[in-house]
Protein backbone atom coordinates (compact mmCIF):
# COMPACT_ATOMS: atom_id res chain seq x y z
CA UNK A 1 0.00 0.00 0.00
CA UNK A 2 1.11 3.56 -0.56
CA UNK A 3 0.32 6.53 1.62
CA UNK A 4 0.12 10.13 0.44
CA UNK A 5 3.86 10.75 0.85
CA UNK A 6 4.68 8.06 -1.67
CA UNK A 7 6.13 5.81 1.05
CA UNK A 8 5.23 2.20 0.41
CA UNK A 9 4.74 -0.19 3.28
CA UNK A 10 4.92 -3.99 3.21
CA UNK A 11 3.90 -6.36 5.98
CA UNK A 12 6.62 -8.87 6.80
CA UNK A 13 4.60 -11.25 8.95
CA UNK A 14 7.41 -11.26 11.56
CA UNK A 15 6.47 -10.54 15.16
CA UNK A 16 8.03 -7.47 16.83
CA UNK A 17 8.94 -6.96 20.50
CA UNK A 18 5.89 -4.79 21.18
CA UNK A 19 3.42 -7.41 20.03
CA UNK A 20 2.98 -5.83 16.62
CA UNK A 21 4.20 -6.94 13.25
CA UNK A 22 7.46 -5.80 11.63
CA UNK A 23 6.82 -3.53 8.65
CA UNK A 24 9.12 -2.94 5.72
CA UNK A 25 9.09 0.70 4.68
CA UNK A 26 10.71 2.11 1.59
CA UNK A 27 12.40 5.50 1.90
CA UNK A 28 13.33 7.27 -1.25
CA UNK A 29 14.92 7.50 -3.75
CA UNK A 30 13.00 10.78 -3.89
CA UNK A 31 11.72 11.04 -0.34
CA UNK A 32 11.91 14.70 0.67
CA UNK A 33 13.81 14.10 3.90
CA UNK A 34 16.55 11.92 2.43
CA UNK A 35 19.75 13.18 0.90
CA UNK A 36 19.73 13.16 -2.87
CA UNK A 37 18.64 9.89 -4.40
CA UNK A 38 19.50 7.61 -1.49
CA UNK A 39 16.98 4.80 -1.15
CA UNK A 40 16.65 2.87 2.09
CA UNK A 41 14.60 -0.24 2.76
CA UNK A 42 13.87 -0.16 6.47
CA UNK A 43 12.32 -2.85 8.68
CA UNK A 44 10.40 -1.23 11.51
CA UNK A 45 9.06 -2.55 14.78
CA UNK A 46 6.59 0.18 15.67
CA UNK A 47 8.84 3.17 15.10
CA UNK A 48 12.06 1.35 15.94
CA UNK A 49 14.51 0.51 13.18
CA UNK A 50 15.42 -3.18 13.04
CA UNK A 51 17.25 -3.35 9.71
CA UNK A 52 18.38 -0.90 7.04
CA UNK A 53 19.35 -1.84 3.53
CA UNK A 54 20.66 1.07 1.47
CA UNK A 55 19.99 0.75 -2.26
CA UNK A 56 22.35 2.89 -4.29
CA UNK A 57 23.23 3.42 -7.93
CA UNK A 58 20.52 5.90 -8.92
CA UNK A 59 23.17 8.50 -9.68
CA UNK A 60 25.69 6.20 -11.32
CA UNK A 61 27.18 8.04 -14.29
CA UNK A 62 30.04 5.74 -15.25
CA UNK A 63 32.73 8.28 -14.39
CA UNK A 64 35.44 5.61 -14.09
CA UNK A 65 34.56 4.25 -17.52
CA UNK A 66 34.56 7.71 -19.08
CA UNK A 67 38.01 8.44 -17.66
CA UNK A 68 39.43 5.52 -19.66
CA UNK A 69 38.26 7.14 -22.89
CA UNK A 70 39.72 10.57 -22.12
CA UNK A 71 43.29 11.79 -22.37
CA UNK A 72 45.15 12.51 -19.14
CA UNK A 73 44.54 16.26 -19.21
CA UNK A 74 40.88 15.87 -20.20
CA UNK A 75 40.08 13.62 -17.25
CA UNK A 76 40.26 16.53 -14.79
CA UNK A 77 36.90 17.81 -16.01
CA UNK A 78 35.23 14.53 -15.12
CA UNK A 79 36.80 14.34 -11.65
CA UNK A 80 34.95 17.54 -10.74
CA UNK A 81 31.69 15.75 -10.98
CA UNK A 82 31.83 12.72 -8.68
CA UNK A 83 31.81 14.46 -5.32
CA UNK A 84 30.03 17.54 -6.60
CA UNK A 85 30.37 19.47 -3.34
CA UNK A 86 34.17 19.44 -3.40
CA UNK A 87 35.44 19.62 -7.01
CA UNK A 88 38.90 21.12 -6.33
CA UNK A 89 39.69 18.39 -3.79
CA UNK A 90 38.77 15.73 -6.38
CA UNK A 91 40.98 17.51 -8.90
CA UNK A 92 43.79 17.54 -6.37
CA UNK A 93 43.68 13.78 -5.78
CA UNK A 94 43.79 13.12 -9.52
CA UNK A 95 46.47 15.73 -10.21
CA UNK A 96 48.72 14.44 -7.42
CA UNK A 97 48.35 10.87 -8.70
CA UNK A 98 49.30 11.81 -12.27
CA UNK A 99 52.21 13.90 -11.00
CA UNK A 100 53.49 11.05 -8.82
CA UNK A 101 53.50 8.70 -11.83
CA UNK A 102 55.30 11.28 -13.97
CA UNK A 103 57.72 12.23 -11.20
CA UNK A 104 56.80 15.91 -11.39
CA UNK A 105 56.83 18.39 -8.51
CA UNK A 106 54.72 21.54 -8.84
CA UNK A 107 56.18 24.97 -7.93
CA UNK A 108 55.66 26.36 -4.39
CA UNK A 109 53.13 29.01 -5.46
CA UNK A 110 50.94 26.34 -7.03
CA UNK A 111 51.16 24.24 -3.86
CA UNK A 112 49.86 27.11 -1.75
CA UNK A 113 47.11 27.98 -4.25
CA UNK A 114 46.06 24.33 -4.11
CA UNK A 115 45.85 24.48 -0.32
CA UNK A 116 43.79 27.68 -0.53
CA UNK A 117 41.34 26.09 -2.96
CA UNK A 118 41.14 22.89 -0.90
CA UNK A 119 40.30 24.74 2.29
CA UNK A 120 37.74 26.99 0.58
CA UNK A 121 36.13 23.85 -0.78
CA UNK A 122 36.11 22.20 2.61
CA UNK A 123 34.32 25.28 3.97
CA UNK A 124 31.76 25.37 1.19
CA UNK A 125 31.11 21.64 1.52
CA UNK A 126 30.61 21.93 5.29
CA UNK A 127 28.34 24.93 4.75
CA UNK A 128 26.06 22.93 2.46
CA UNK A 129 26.06 20.12 5.00
CA UNK A 130 25.27 22.48 7.89
CA UNK A 131 22.47 24.22 6.03
CA UNK A 132 20.76 21.08 4.78
CA UNK A 133 21.18 19.21 8.08
CA UNK A 134 19.71 22.22 9.85
CA UNK A 135 16.64 22.07 7.62
CA UNK A 136 16.27 18.35 8.19
CA UNK A 137 16.30 18.86 11.94
CA UNK A 138 13.89 21.78 11.88
CA UNK A 139 16.31 24.73 11.97
CA UNK A 140 14.94 26.34 8.83
CA UNK A 141 17.00 29.52 8.88
CA UNK A 142 20.37 27.70 8.87
CA UNK A 143 20.29 27.30 5.10
CA UNK A 144 19.98 31.06 4.53
CA UNK A 145 22.98 31.83 6.74
CA UNK A 146 25.12 29.06 5.28
CA UNK A 147 24.32 29.75 1.66
CA UNK A 148 25.13 33.45 2.17
CA UNK A 149 28.76 32.53 2.94
CA UNK A 150 28.83 29.72 0.41
CA UNK A 151 27.93 32.23 -2.24
CA UNK A 152 31.00 34.32 -1.45
CA UNK A 153 33.09 31.16 -1.88
CA UNK A 154 31.42 30.49 -5.23
CA UNK A 155 32.19 34.08 -6.23
CA UNK A 156 35.84 33.36 -5.48
CA UNK A 157 35.66 30.17 -7.56
CA UNK A 158 34.27 32.23 -10.41
CA UNK A 159 36.98 34.82 -10.06
CA UNK A 160 39.83 32.32 -10.06
CA UNK A 161 38.59 29.82 -12.64
CA UNK A 162 35.56 31.21 -14.44
CA UNK A 163 33.25 28.56 -13.01
CA UNK A 164 31.23 28.67 -9.84
CA UNK A 165 31.06 24.96 -9.07
CA UNK A 166 32.97 22.66 -11.38
CA UNK A 167 36.16 24.66 -11.41
CA UNK A 168 38.72 22.17 -12.86
CA UNK A 169 41.19 24.62 -11.35
CA UNK A 170 43.78 22.15 -10.05
CA UNK A 171 45.34 20.22 -12.91
CA UNK A 172 48.25 17.84 -13.38
CA UNK A 173 51.32 20.07 -13.54
CA UNK A 174 49.96 22.93 -11.48
CA UNK A 175 46.82 25.04 -11.63
CA UNK A 176 44.76 26.60 -14.40
CA UNK A 177 46.16 30.12 -13.99
CA UNK A 178 47.47 32.45 -11.33
CA UNK A 179 44.92 34.07 -9.03
CA UNK A 180 43.84 37.63 -9.81
CA UNK A 181 44.29 40.55 -7.36
CA UNK A 182 40.50 40.69 -6.98
CA UNK A 183 40.54 37.07 -5.81
CA UNK A 184 42.83 38.03 -2.94
CA UNK A 185 40.62 41.01 -2.07
CA UNK A 186 37.64 38.69 -1.82
CA UNK A 187 39.66 36.11 0.10
CA UNK A 188 41.03 38.57 2.65
CA UNK A 189 37.58 39.97 3.24
CA UNK A 190 36.23 36.43 3.67
CA UNK A 191 38.98 35.39 6.11
CA UNK A 192 38.24 38.46 8.21
CA UNK A 193 34.48 37.90 8.40
CA UNK A 194 34.19 34.10 8.47
CA UNK A 195 35.04 33.50 12.18
CA UNK A 196 32.19 35.83 13.12
CA UNK A 197 29.84 33.96 10.83
CA UNK A 198 30.83 30.61 12.38
CA UNK A 199 29.95 32.15 15.77
CA UNK A 200 26.53 32.97 14.32
CA UNK A 201 25.96 29.34 13.29
CA UNK A 202 27.00 28.19 16.73
CA UNK A 203 24.62 30.69 18.35
CA UNK A 204 21.82 29.14 16.37
CA UNK A 205 22.62 25.47 16.96
CA UNK A 206 25.24 24.55 19.57
CA UNK A 207 23.11 25.28 22.63
CA UNK A 208 19.76 25.02 20.86
CA UNK A 209 17.66 22.62 23.01
CA UNK A 210 15.78 21.14 20.05
CA UNK A 211 18.94 20.54 18.05
CA UNK A 212 20.70 19.07 21.09
CA UNK A 213 17.88 16.72 21.96
CA UNK A 214 17.73 15.46 18.39
CA UNK A 215 21.47 14.82 18.08
CA UNK A 216 22.98 14.03 21.50
CA UNK A 217 23.17 10.28 22.07
CA UNK A 218 21.79 9.60 18.61
CA UNK A 219 23.68 7.49 16.09
CA UNK A 220 26.53 6.35 18.31
CA UNK A 221 29.50 4.91 16.46
CA UNK A 222 32.31 3.66 18.69
CA UNK A 223 35.92 4.24 17.74
CA UNK A 224 36.49 0.51 17.24
CA UNK A 225 33.43 0.22 14.96
CA UNK A 226 34.38 3.31 12.99
CA UNK A 227 37.86 1.90 12.31
CA UNK A 228 36.63 -1.56 11.40
CA UNK A 229 33.98 -0.18 9.06
CA UNK A 230 36.60 1.96 7.33
CA UNK A 231 34.89 5.26 8.15
CA UNK A 232 36.99 8.37 7.51
CA UNK A 233 36.74 12.11 7.95
CA UNK A 234 34.40 13.63 10.55
CA UNK A 235 32.70 10.22 10.89
CA UNK A 236 35.94 8.82 12.30
CA UNK A 237 37.07 11.92 14.17
CA UNK A 238 33.61 12.37 15.67
CA UNK A 239 34.19 8.93 17.24
CA UNK A 240 37.34 10.09 18.96
CA UNK A 241 39.99 8.81 16.55
CA UNK A 242 42.68 11.35 15.79
CA UNK A 243 43.25 10.65 12.10
CA UNK A 244 43.51 13.30 9.44
CA UNK A 245 45.41 12.69 6.21
CA UNK A 246 46.58 16.30 6.24
CA UNK A 247 48.48 15.56 9.47
CA UNK A 248 49.18 11.84 9.26
CA UNK A 249 50.12 11.50 5.58
CA UNK A 250 50.68 15.12 4.47
CA UNK A 251 50.50 16.23 0.86
CA UNK A 252 50.81 19.62 -0.90
CA UNK A 253 52.85 21.01 2.01
CA UNK A 254 50.17 20.61 4.70
CA UNK A 255 52.92 19.69 7.15
CA UNK A 256 54.00 23.35 7.12
CA UNK A 257 50.72 24.72 8.43
CA UNK A 258 49.81 25.13 12.04
CA UNK A 259 46.34 23.70 12.64
CA UNK A 260 44.61 21.31 14.98
CA UNK A 261 42.75 18.16 14.01
CA UNK A 262 39.12 18.41 15.06
CA UNK A 263 38.34 15.40 17.25
CA UNK A 264 35.29 14.83 19.41
CA UNK A 265 34.79 12.04 21.94
CA UNK A 266 30.99 12.33 21.86
CA UNK A 267 30.74 9.63 19.13
CA UNK A 268 27.19 10.73 18.25
CA UNK A 269 25.56 13.08 15.74
CA UNK A 270 26.32 16.04 17.97
CA UNK A 271 30.01 15.06 18.09
CA UNK A 272 30.17 14.97 14.32
CA UNK A 273 28.55 18.40 14.24
CA UNK A 274 31.14 19.79 16.67
CA UNK A 275 33.93 18.26 14.59
CA UNK A 276 32.80 19.96 11.42
CA UNK A 277 32.37 23.33 13.14
CA UNK A 278 35.90 23.04 14.53
CA UNK A 279 37.16 22.00 11.11
CA UNK A 280 35.65 25.15 9.61
CA UNK A 281 37.50 27.31 12.14
CA UNK A 282 40.75 25.47 11.42
CA UNK A 283 40.20 25.89 7.67
CA UNK A 284 40.03 29.66 8.13
CA UNK A 285 43.25 29.46 10.16
CA UNK A 286 44.98 27.57 7.31
CA UNK A 287 43.68 30.07 4.76
CA UNK A 288 45.13 32.96 6.74
CA UNK A 289 48.55 31.28 6.94
CA UNK A 290 48.45 30.40 3.25
CA UNK A 291 47.73 33.98 2.19
CA UNK A 292 50.53 35.27 4.42
CA UNK A 293 53.14 32.92 3.02
CA UNK A 294 52.09 32.82 -0.64
CA UNK A 295 55.41 32.88 -2.53
CA UNK A 296 55.93 34.54 -5.91
CA UNK A 297 56.80 32.54 -8.96
CA UNK A 298 55.25 30.35 -11.62
CA UNK A 299 52.09 28.32 -10.98
CA UNK A 300 52.83 25.52 -13.44
CA UNK A 301 55.70 23.14 -14.04
CA UNK A 302 58.04 24.29 -16.77
CA UNK A 303 57.61 21.20 -18.91
CA UNK A 304 56.58 21.64 -22.53
CA UNK A 305 55.83 17.92 -22.83
CA UNK A 306 53.07 18.20 -20.23
CA UNK A 307 51.60 21.69 -20.42
CA UNK A 308 51.06 23.93 -23.45
CA UNK A 309 53.53 26.78 -24.10
CA UNK A 310 52.49 30.35 -23.28
CA UNK A 311 50.49 32.12 -26.00
CA UNK A 312 53.22 34.62 -26.88
CA UNK A 313 55.76 31.87 -27.59
CA UNK A 314 53.52 30.42 -30.30
CA UNK A 315 54.15 33.47 -32.49
CA UNK A 316 57.91 33.18 -32.44
CA UNK A 317 58.87 29.56 -31.89
CA UNK A 318 58.22 26.67 -34.26
CA UNK A 319 59.00 24.23 -31.48
CA UNK A 320 56.27 25.77 -29.33
CA UNK A 321 53.78 25.27 -32.16
CA UNK A 322 54.76 21.61 -32.45
CA UNK A 323 54.43 21.07 -28.70
CA UNK A 324 51.06 22.80 -28.74
CA UNK A 325 49.86 20.66 -31.63
CA UNK A 326 51.06 17.41 -30.05
CA UNK A 327 49.47 18.20 -26.68
CA UNK A 328 46.08 19.06 -28.12
CA UNK A 329 45.90 16.18 -30.57
CA UNK A 330 47.61 13.24 -28.89
CA UNK A 331 48.14 14.49 -25.35
CA UNK A 332 51.01 13.36 -23.17
CA UNK A 333 51.86 9.84 -22.09
CA UNK A 334 52.33 8.79 -18.49
CA UNK A 335 54.93 6.10 -17.63
CA UNK A 336 53.45 2.64 -17.00
CA UNK A 337 52.72 1.85 -13.36
CA UNK A 338 50.10 2.41 -10.74
CA UNK A 339 49.72 4.81 -7.85
CA UNK A 340 47.26 5.56 -5.08
CA UNK A 341 46.95 9.07 -3.68
CA UNK A 342 44.56 10.00 -0.89
CA UNK A 343 43.57 13.49 0.18
CA UNK A 344 41.30 14.65 2.98
CA UNK A 345 38.02 16.03 1.68
CA UNK A 346 35.13 17.36 3.74
CA UNK A 347 33.75 13.85 3.87
CA UNK A 348 36.88 11.85 4.54
CA UNK A 349 39.47 10.05 2.50
CA UNK A 350 39.05 10.95 -1.13
CA UNK A 351 41.46 8.73 -3.02
CA UNK A 352 42.43 8.24 -6.61
CA UNK A 353 43.99 5.00 -7.83
CA UNK A 354 45.43 5.25 -11.32
CA UNK A 355 46.88 2.54 -13.52
CA UNK A 356 48.80 3.64 -16.58
CA UNK A 357 49.87 1.34 -19.39
CA UNK A 358 52.23 3.97 -20.79
CA UNK A 359 49.82 5.40 -23.34
CA UNK A 360 48.10 8.78 -23.57
CA UNK A 361 44.95 7.52 -21.84
CA UNK A 362 44.62 5.88 -18.42
CA UNK A 363 44.15 2.10 -18.24
CA UNK A 364 42.06 2.39 -15.08
CA UNK A 365 41.05 5.19 -12.75
CA UNK A 366 39.36 4.24 -9.49
CA UNK A 367 37.98 6.79 -7.08
CA UNK A 368 37.97 5.74 -3.47
CA UNK A 369 34.87 7.62 -2.40
CA UNK A 370 34.56 8.50 1.28
CA UNK A 371 30.74 8.56 1.12
CA UNK A 372 30.57 5.05 -0.36
CA UNK A 373 32.44 3.60 2.61
CA UNK A 374 30.86 5.84 5.26
CA UNK A 375 27.38 4.88 4.13
CA UNK A 376 28.07 1.27 5.11
CA UNK A 377 28.19 2.38 8.75
CA UNK A 378 24.59 3.63 8.56
CA UNK A 379 22.99 0.41 9.75
CA UNK A 380 25.34 0.18 12.74
CA UNK A 381 24.50 3.76 13.75
CA UNK A 382 20.74 3.68 13.21
CA UNK A 383 19.92 0.28 14.74
CA UNK A 384 17.14 0.46 17.38
CA UNK A 385 16.66 4.20 16.88
CA UNK A 386 13.38 5.84 15.87
CA UNK A 387 12.64 6.62 12.23
CA UNK A 388 12.94 10.36 12.90
CA UNK A 389 16.44 9.85 14.30
CA UNK A 390 17.48 8.17 11.10
CA UNK A 391 17.13 11.54 9.38
CA UNK A 392 19.59 13.09 11.84
CA UNK A 393 21.98 10.17 11.32
CA UNK A 394 21.87 10.35 7.52
CA UNK A 395 22.30 14.11 7.80
CA UNK A 396 25.42 14.00 9.96
CA UNK A 397 26.94 11.16 7.93
CA UNK A 398 27.12 13.77 5.13
CA UNK A 399 27.02 11.42 2.18
CA UNK A 400 27.03 12.92 -1.29
CA UNK A 401 25.24 10.56 -3.61
CA UNK A 402 27.33 11.58 -6.60
CA UNK A 403 30.33 10.38 -4.62
CA UNK A 404 28.63 7.13 -3.59
CA UNK A 405 27.53 6.16 -7.11
CA UNK A 406 30.22 7.82 -9.24
CA UNK B 1 55.12 -11.67 9.11
CA UNK B 2 53.68 -12.86 5.84
CA UNK B 3 55.11 -16.25 4.84
CA UNK B 4 57.66 -16.17 2.01
CA UNK B 5 55.80 -18.72 -0.09
CA UNK B 6 52.79 -16.37 -0.18
CA UNK B 7 54.75 -13.62 -1.91
CA UNK B 8 55.17 -14.16 -5.64
CA UNK B 9 56.67 -10.78 -6.36
CA UNK B 10 57.16 -7.48 -4.56
CA UNK B 11 58.19 -4.00 -5.52
CA UNK B 12 57.52 -0.30 -5.45
CA UNK B 13 55.50 1.70 -7.96
CA UNK B 14 55.80 5.52 -7.85
CA UNK B 15 56.62 5.27 -4.14
CA UNK B 16 53.85 2.79 -3.23
CA UNK B 17 54.85 -0.63 -1.87
CA UNK B 18 53.10 -3.61 -3.36
CA UNK B 19 53.27 -7.38 -3.38
CA UNK B 20 51.64 -10.10 -5.44
CA UNK B 21 50.07 -13.12 -3.77
CA UNK B 22 48.58 -16.33 -5.24
CA UNK B 23 44.87 -15.81 -5.98
CA UNK B 24 43.83 -19.09 -4.36
CA UNK B 25 45.53 -18.13 -1.07
CA UNK B 26 44.43 -14.49 -0.89
CA UNK B 27 42.53 -14.93 2.39
CA UNK B 28 45.55 -16.51 4.05
CA UNK B 29 47.79 -13.67 2.83
CA UNK B 30 45.41 -10.89 3.85
CA UNK B 31 44.75 -12.32 7.30
CA UNK B 32 48.46 -12.58 8.04
CA UNK B 33 48.93 -8.99 6.83
CA UNK B 34 46.04 -7.93 9.04
CA UNK B 35 47.77 -9.56 12.00
CA UNK B 36 50.87 -7.59 11.04
CA UNK B 37 49.02 -4.29 11.60
CA UNK B 38 47.38 -3.60 8.27
CA UNK B 39 43.92 -3.50 9.82
CA UNK B 40 42.14 -1.23 7.34
CA UNK B 41 41.15 -2.02 3.78
CA UNK B 42 41.10 1.34 2.05
CA UNK B 43 39.57 -0.05 -1.10
CA UNK B 44 39.37 -3.15 -3.25
CA UNK B 45 39.09 -3.02 -6.99
CA UNK B 46 40.03 -4.73 -10.22
CA UNK B 47 42.07 -3.79 -13.27
CA UNK B 48 41.40 -5.37 -16.65
CA UNK B 49 44.68 -5.97 -18.51
CA UNK B 50 43.10 -7.00 -21.79
CA UNK B 51 45.57 -6.19 -24.61
CA UNK B 52 47.90 -4.34 -22.21
CA UNK B 53 51.37 -4.42 -23.76
CA UNK B 54 53.16 -2.52 -20.98
CA UNK B 55 54.42 -5.82 -19.51
CA UNK B 56 53.63 -9.55 -19.50
CA UNK B 57 50.62 -10.05 -17.23
CA UNK B 58 50.00 -13.49 -15.70
CA UNK B 59 46.22 -13.25 -16.14
CA UNK B 60 43.72 -10.79 -17.53
CA UNK B 61 42.20 -9.52 -14.26
CA UNK B 62 44.25 -8.02 -11.47
CA UNK B 63 42.55 -7.65 -8.09
CA UNK B 64 43.96 -4.82 -6.01
CA UNK B 65 43.63 -4.64 -2.21
CA UNK B 66 44.89 -1.40 -0.72
CA UNK B 67 45.71 -1.92 2.95
CA UNK B 68 46.60 0.60 5.62
CA UNK B 69 48.25 0.44 9.01
CA UNK B 70 47.10 3.62 10.78
CA UNK B 71 49.50 3.16 13.68
CA UNK B 72 52.68 3.42 11.60
CA UNK B 73 51.21 4.92 9.25
CA UNK B 74 52.00 2.90 6.13
CA UNK B 75 50.19 1.60 3.06
CA UNK B 76 50.56 -1.65 1.19
CA UNK B 77 49.00 -2.79 -2.05
CA UNK B 78 48.28 -6.48 -2.52
CA UNK B 79 47.66 -7.86 -5.99
CA UNK B 80 46.23 -11.17 -7.13
CA UNK B 81 45.66 -12.28 -10.69
CA UNK B 82 42.66 -14.23 -11.93
CA UNK B 83 41.51 -15.21 -15.40
CA UNK B 84 38.81 -17.11 -17.24
CA UNK B 85 35.35 -16.16 -18.48
CA UNK B 86 33.88 -15.98 -14.95
CA UNK B 87 36.88 -15.36 -12.69
CA UNK B 88 36.62 -16.60 -9.10
CA UNK B 89 38.32 -15.50 -5.91
CA UNK B 90 37.58 -15.87 -2.19
CA UNK B 91 35.65 -13.10 -0.48
CA UNK B 92 37.35 -11.18 2.36
CA UNK B 93 34.24 -9.41 3.66
CA UNK B 94 34.60 -11.03 7.08
CA UNK B 95 38.25 -9.98 7.45
CA UNK B 96 37.56 -6.41 6.31
CA UNK B 97 33.88 -5.28 6.52
CA UNK B 98 34.23 -2.44 3.95
CA UNK B 99 35.04 -5.13 1.37
CA UNK B 100 31.36 -6.08 1.34
CA UNK B 101 30.25 -3.26 -0.95
CA UNK B 102 33.58 -3.08 -2.77
CA UNK B 103 33.24 -6.74 -3.76
CA UNK B 104 29.70 -6.16 -4.94
CA UNK B 105 30.92 -3.24 -7.03
CA UNK B 106 33.77 -5.29 -8.48
CA UNK B 107 31.34 -8.08 -9.33
CA UNK B 108 28.98 -5.57 -10.91
CA UNK B 109 31.64 -3.83 -12.97
CA UNK B 110 34.02 -6.69 -13.85
CA UNK B 111 32.07 -9.90 -13.27
CA UNK B 112 34.52 -11.25 -10.69
CA UNK B 113 32.75 -13.84 -8.52
CA UNK B 114 33.65 -13.61 -4.82
CA UNK B 115 33.17 -17.00 -3.22
CA UNK B 116 31.53 -16.81 0.20
CA UNK B 117 30.10 -13.30 -0.16
CA UNK B 118 26.73 -13.11 1.67
CA UNK B 119 24.88 -11.09 -0.98
CA UNK B 120 26.78 -10.90 -4.24
CA UNK B 121 24.40 -8.80 -6.30
CA UNK B 122 24.72 -5.75 -8.51
CA UNK B 123 25.15 -2.53 -6.55
CA UNK B 124 25.45 0.37 -9.00
CA UNK B 125 23.91 -0.97 -12.21
CA UNK B 126 20.26 -2.10 -12.36
CA UNK B 127 19.63 -5.69 -11.25
CA UNK B 128 18.66 -6.85 -14.75
CA UNK B 129 21.72 -5.36 -16.48
CA UNK B 130 23.58 -7.56 -18.95
CA UNK B 131 27.38 -7.38 -19.07
CA UNK B 132 30.04 -5.84 -16.86
CA UNK B 133 30.67 -2.23 -17.89
CA UNK B 134 34.24 -1.68 -16.70
CA UNK B 135 35.65 -4.59 -18.69
CA UNK B 136 37.83 -3.24 -21.45
CA UNK B 137 35.83 -5.01 -24.18
CA UNK B 138 32.64 -3.25 -23.10
CA UNK B 139 32.32 -0.13 -25.25
CA UNK B 140 31.76 3.40 -23.98
CA UNK B 141 28.29 4.46 -25.06
CA UNK B 142 27.22 0.82 -24.87
CA UNK B 143 24.13 1.66 -22.90
CA UNK B 144 20.68 1.87 -24.34
CA UNK B 145 19.36 5.45 -24.37
CA UNK B 146 15.69 5.28 -23.55
CA UNK B 147 13.15 7.42 -25.42
CA UNK B 148 15.80 8.38 -27.98
CA UNK B 149 14.97 8.55 -31.65
CA UNK B 150 18.51 7.48 -32.46
CA UNK B 151 18.11 4.48 -30.23
CA UNK B 152 19.23 2.02 -32.91
CA UNK B 153 22.48 3.83 -33.64
CA UNK B 154 23.25 4.24 -29.94
CA UNK B 155 22.66 0.64 -29.13
CA UNK B 156 26.05 -1.02 -29.35
CA UNK B 157 25.64 -3.92 -26.98
CA UNK B 158 28.83 -5.91 -26.30
CA UNK B 159 27.99 -8.75 -28.70
CA UNK B 160 27.70 -6.31 -31.59
CA UNK B 161 30.76 -4.22 -30.70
Amino acid sequence: MTDTMGVSVTRTGQQGAFGGELLTVNFGPQHPSTHGVLRLIVDLDGEQIKRIKPVIGYLHTGIEKQMEALRWQQGVVVTDRHDYLSPPINNLAYALAVERLMGVEVPPRAQVLRVIMSELTRLSSHLVWLGTSGIELGAMSMLMYCFRERDTILNMNEEISGYRMHTSYIRPGGVLADATPRFFDLLNDFIEKMPGHIDEYEDLLTMNPIFRSRTIGIGILTAADAKVLGATGPMLRGSGVNWDLRKNMPYSGYENYDFEVAVSNDRDCYGRYLCRIKEMREAVKILRQAVDRLPDGPVNVDDRKMLPPPREELETSMEAVIHHFKLFTEGYSVPAGDVYVAVESGRGENGCYIVSDGTHKPRRVKFRAASFVNLQALERMAMDHMVADMIAIIGTADTVLGDVDR
Amino acid sequence: MIADDLVIEKGTSAGDDWLTVPADRVREALSSLRAEGYTILTFLTCVDHLADASRAWPERYELVYQLRDIEAPRDLRVRAFVGGETPHIDSVHDLFPPANWDERETYDMFGIVFEGHPDLSRILMPDDWVGHPLRRDYPVGGEHVEFSEEHETWQTAPDRA
